[in-house]
């Protein structure tokens, strides 16, 4: 029966061509639907790496072409830092969790190329503040004030493409393109190694980062100041008030604002989430209307094949059979449009396109096309019964 | 046509051998049909009472409207009668169930249309493996086998890669009789299986009908409009609105 099923479709493929791009054209939306969901959904349930919770970002301002000078911020951390409440305090650059500021570079290592890598100023503090999680060496610290390299500490991810699995601490790396004589501080010396860390939002995957030691006697003149501060569990608007009068405390001219980091994140998840509804809506929309058009093209079929369908009960055929044929016939149609698409769904795991792993591909393949056949198995039931139930003796008197 | 039907072939119908001729294979009792639409009823059989014994051709005549097509199909176990008995080798078929009425059309039923009914999107071939589909544990190759003897038999043996379109309005009613024969059945149902052809084309199936009658012994019971067709059969049974009149 089923080879059958396979002539008549196949004889009536000028006719089925219509039904079976709709099904190819439904599944290639459910399989980038499907991508976008797992990869985001993958990427959820992957720890941060990091710990958002009672952390505040503090960012102090100079004011209207004013600088800061370093000594005296660092008289105001130390106010901040003395708080009750406050537990650490970290400055670091303007690429906080969760804010849309990103600065990355390439690096090398000999003749290893790095992928794009988020480049983070961080003092000897940071590790606390964020409570990353260090698998390899250390921290950098105040041991490395003389050394002749910038001490940096690195991500597994970077690790992995600088290092692969030979050593990494104590080894140094350049930018990609160092130029000639690279000064001591573009040769990046490795201090420790952290677990991967998602900074950018709940729904990204982690990417490859570099923590750069900021130097504690360094001159330069800052405008803004970008600080995480760690606080006992529970702290909240009375502290970040207290916070604000310190640095006020010390200078008038600066001003402060204190956030919450895990505001920031539920912020940002909102952001992130726009455009994956968005699809999902889009991708949902179109399948109902091609559920719809499915449904109305099979009631077609059947009122022109009453004929056959009445013949083919004199030949023997039961009504529940008649149901089940026209049942498999979808089935079978719906397997060429699958299988056309997994055709072209397959080439992105092969192909290795956008960097991502093979399995939410697969996965999404084998979603996308169990979708597509409950679909279409739900659209050709209500059309299958109605052939199951005509009168054969009616059927074959028309025409 | 006639000396292929003596040709011997690979096909035989082994089904007549079931029953020894004579013996009733249909029988209709009191049977009325009464076709009930929402503004009118229309009583399409009356009273009748038939007996088709085995072995027999018999043609059935009446003007249009008359209850011919209505007869058939619940000879053809197709449709059940208002009130009155079917029985088929002396069993009343109101005892089956749907699934074995299935089985009874396709083990002993053979039909032919007047518009022959083929499938326009199957080959010649598939066309007349239809009914060995549904009989159950047949394999692809015994039915193809099966379909070519019957094609050859009826003439069409070199035809068989062909797509109904492709074929003369005798040709198809052809393709259609070794459709019914395929199955190798006791009884054929042919409704005016000659309505839609010239008298030549028309005079080739009557002949091909009768040679399955003759050599084969398979009961053939067929609605015809044509005179000379009714006096080559062994009987001919008259309706007039519904009723039997001869
Ligand atoms: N499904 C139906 N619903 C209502 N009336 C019907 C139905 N089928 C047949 N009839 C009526 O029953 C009567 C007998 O019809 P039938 O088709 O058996 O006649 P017939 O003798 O085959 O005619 P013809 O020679 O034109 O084929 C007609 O009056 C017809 O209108
Ligand atoms: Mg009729």
């Amino acid at each position: 029966m089923l080879r059958h099923l396979f002539t008549l479709i196949w004889n009536r493929k000028r006719a089925n061509l219509l039904l079976i791009s709709e099904i190819f054209f439904s599944f290639v939306v459910l399989f980038v639907v499907g991508v976008v969901l797992i990869t985001t959904a993958e990427n959820y349930l992957t720890p941060h790496g990091f710990n958002y919770n009672e952390v505040w970002r503090l960012q102090v301002r100079a004011g209207q072409g004013l600088k800061m000078p370093r000594a005296e911020l660092d008289e105001v951390l130390r106010h901040v830092k003395a708080l009750p409440g406050v537990r650490t305090v970290a400055l670091t650059s303007g690429n906080v969790p969760f804010v849309f500021s990103t600065n990355n570079s390439e690096f090398s290592y000999q003749g290893k190329k790095s992928p794009v890598t988020n480049v983070y100023d961080a003092d000897d503090h940071y590790l606390e503040a964020m409570q990353l999680h260090l698998r390899e060496g250390r921290w950098f610290g105040p041991a490395e004030d003389g050394s002749n390299h910038r001490p940096v500490v690195i991500s597994q991810d970077l690790r992995q493409s600088l290092f692969g699995n030979g050593p990494a601490v104590g080894k140094v790396f350049t930018y990609l393109n160092p130029g000639k004589d690279p000064k001591p501080e573009h040769q990046f010396l490795v201090m420790g190694v952290v677990d991967n860390v998602r900074m950018s939002s709940d729904f990204n995957a982690a990417e490859p980062s570099v923590w750069n030691r900021l130097i504690p006697f360094d001159t330069t003149h800052w405008e803004t100041a970008n600080v995480l501060v760690r606080v006992a569990p529970g702290e909240g608007g009375a502290l970040q008030e207290k916070i604000a009068r310190t640095v006020a405390g010390v200078t008038r001219q600066w001003t402060t604002e204190v956030r919450v980091v895990n505001d920031d994140r539920l912020n940002r998840r909102r952001y992130t989430l726009v455009p994956v509804v968005g699809l999902s809506i889009v991708g949902l929309f179109l399948i109902i209307n091609v559920a719809l058009g499915l449904f109305g093209v099979l009631w077609y079929n059947i009122s022109q094949r009453r004929a056959e369908i009445g013949l083919r009960r004199a030949m023997g055929a039961t009504g529940a059979g008649i149901g089940w044929q026209f049942l498999g016939e979808m089935m079978v149609v719906t397997t060429f449009g699958v299988s056309l698409g997994s055709l072209l769904a397959a080439q992105f795991p092969l192909l290795n396109a956008f960097d991502l792993p093979a399995h939410p591909y697969l996965l999404a393949i084998g979603g996308a096309a169990g979708a597509v056949y409950l679909i279409t198995a739900l659209c050709a039931w209500q059309p299958s019964q109605l052939a199951a139930g005509i009168q054969p003796a009616v059927a074959l008197r028309e025409e | 046509m006639e000396n292929l039907l003596a040709n011997p072939t690979s096909y035989s119908q082994a089904a007549p051998l079931a029953g020894a001729a004579g013996t009733p294979v249909l029988r209709l009792t009191n049977i009325e049909k009464v076709y009930q639409t929402s503004t009118i009823e229309t009583v399409a059989l009356n009273q009748v009472n038939l007996v088709i014994n085995r072995g027999e051709f018999v043609s059935i005549m009446g003007p249009s409207g008359c209850g011919k097509s209505t007869l058939l199909s619940l000879m053809g176990l197709l449709d059940e009668p208002t009130r009155g008995t079917i029985e088929v080798d002396g069993r009343p078929v109101q005892s089956y169930s749907d699934r074995e009425l299935a089985g009874l059309r396709n083990l002993k039923i053979g039909f032919v249309f007047q518009s022959y009914h083929l499938i326009n999107d199957l080959s010649v071939v598939d066309n007349v493996e239809l009914p060995l589909l549904y009989r159950p544990g047949m394999s692809g190759k015994d039915r193809r086998q099966r379909a070519l003897a019957v094609l050859d038999k009826v003439g069409l043996g070199a035809r068989t890669g062909h797509f109904p379109s492709q074929l003369s309005g005798g040709q198809r009613q052809r393709v259609a009789i070794a459709r019914a024969l395929a199955g190798a059945p006791e009884i054929i149902l042919a409704d005016e299986p000659t309505g839609n052809l010239d008298s030549v084309m028309g005079e080739e199936i009557m002949d091909l009908l009768l040679g399955l009658n003759r050599q084969d012994g398979v009961t053939i019971v067929m609605v015809t409009h044509d005179e000379q067709q009714a006096l080559k059969t062994e009987r001919v049974i008259r309706f007039f609105d519904g009723s039997q009149v001869g």
